[in-house]
């Protein structure tokens, strides 16, 4: 199931849940030249997931949904371009388990 | 007791000695002060001396006397709601909001015709340091929709609120930025009241070189104060500052 919130996709497999950068927020921010993920290993609603640098906008990211963050994408640190892809294996952003499923059913379907 | 033009000599001889250049400083006192503004604009958030802070400060502090309007002589337009006309640099309120960019050091184009380039000419190189400060402790640029608060140091006004807005290009305004603009809005609402700031004056956050379109900034701008307000219920007095007639009409119809 795949919905859709603060211009991340929010994908969910089992009890995990993958927030991926759509390509309309790829739009909106250009290049990605630099990122750096929170050091929180939860996150409430609307607290920041990462602040990114990119090359029409420097942008902190806000997480939809409550969670424990169990995966952040390393590689896009040393590769932010992997923001900018159209594969959700490259240009996801975090992994959530322990978020409230009503939550992400109230979330808009993608 | 030096005059106000003896003081912007002495400024302009500093900064100059600190770039090595060396120019004629002109007679006229107008020229004299954008000479000023120019070399001030450009000047880094570097160390500068006491003295150079005590004649800046004396010349600001009087230089700045010119014209100001005290917020409690506005009238309301309904509630808590005020629109006023002028150079917000001229207004004695708590606290003015400053349409900074990402590097948040202010402009550094020389007599840019810029908000955040007025606002950090007349409040003084404290004003640079204050943000290079809190930049070095945040240590990355800052990000579209938050708020930082400084002194206004020479201005009229107590403090400065300093927000970064969306850059709007070729007028198409995504979701995305109209819901960063609101943002900025709301974070500088919670920063002030946060720091019991009765009194804010807004400038039209995203409008000038970011590209905005105006209209739907002051639609977006009302609509995202009137939420903040309802949801606190915060006694905070809000103004919109207006440069020109055509703004002044937008905000007009949407508060009146």
């Amino acid at each position: 199931m795949k919905k859709v919130a603060n211009y991340l996709w929010v994908e969910k497999n089992g009890e995990e849940y993958t927030l991926i950068m759509t390509p309309e927020l790829q739009d909106d921010i250009g290049t990605v030249g630099f990122v750096e993920f929170t050091k929180a290993g939860e996150v409430a609603k609307n607290d920041s997931l990462l602040e990114l640098e990119a090359s029409k906008t420097v942008l902190d990211l806000a997480s939809p949904l409550a969670g424990k963050i169990v995966a952040v994408n390393d590689k896009a640190t040393d590769e932010p371009t992997l923001l900018n892809s159209a594969k959700a294996d490259e240009s996801w952003v975090v992994k959530l388990t322990g978020v409230d499923e009503t939550e992400f059913n109230a979330l808009a379907d993608a | 007791m030096m005059s106000q033009a003896d003081r912007l000599h002495f400024l302009i001889s500093y900064m100059q000695q600190e770039n090595k250049t060396e120019q004629s400083v002109p007679d006229d006192f107008d020229e004299r002060f954008e000479v000023f503004r120019g070399l001030a604009n450009e000047r880094p958030a570097v160390k500068v001396s006491r003295e150079f802070l005590d004649v800046q400060d004396a010349f600001l502090s009087e230089y700045n006397t010119d014209g100001v309007t005290d917020f409690k002589s506005l009238e309301p337009v309904s509630k808590q709601f005020y629109i006023w006309q002028g150079d917000i640099t001229t207004l004695k309120i708590d606290a003015i909001v400053n349409a900074a960019n990402a590097e948040m050091l202010g402009c550094l184009i020389p007599n840019h015709n810029c908000i955040d380039n007025i606002i950090h000419t007349k409040a003084g190189a404290e004003l640079r340091l204050a943000c290079a400060e809190l930049m070095k402790k945040q240590g990355r640029k800052e990000a579209v929709g938050r708020a930082k608060i400084t002194s206004a140091y020479n201005l009229p006004a107590d403090y400065v609120i300093h927000t970064v807005g969306p850059v709007v290009q070729n007028g198409k305004v995504s979701p995305m930025k109209q819901e960063l603009l609101a943002k900025c809005y709301r974070n500088c609402l919670l920063l002030a009241d946060k720091n019991n700031i009765e009194a804010i004056a807004f400038c039209s956050i995203s409008t000038g070189v970011f590209g905005y379109p105006k209209e739907a900034a002051a639609a977006t701008a009302v609509a995202a104060v009137k939420q903040y307000l309802e949801e606190t219920g915060s006694a905070i007095r809000v103004v919109f500052n207006v440069f020109d007639t055509e703004d002044l009409k937008i905000y007009e119809n949407l508060l009146t």
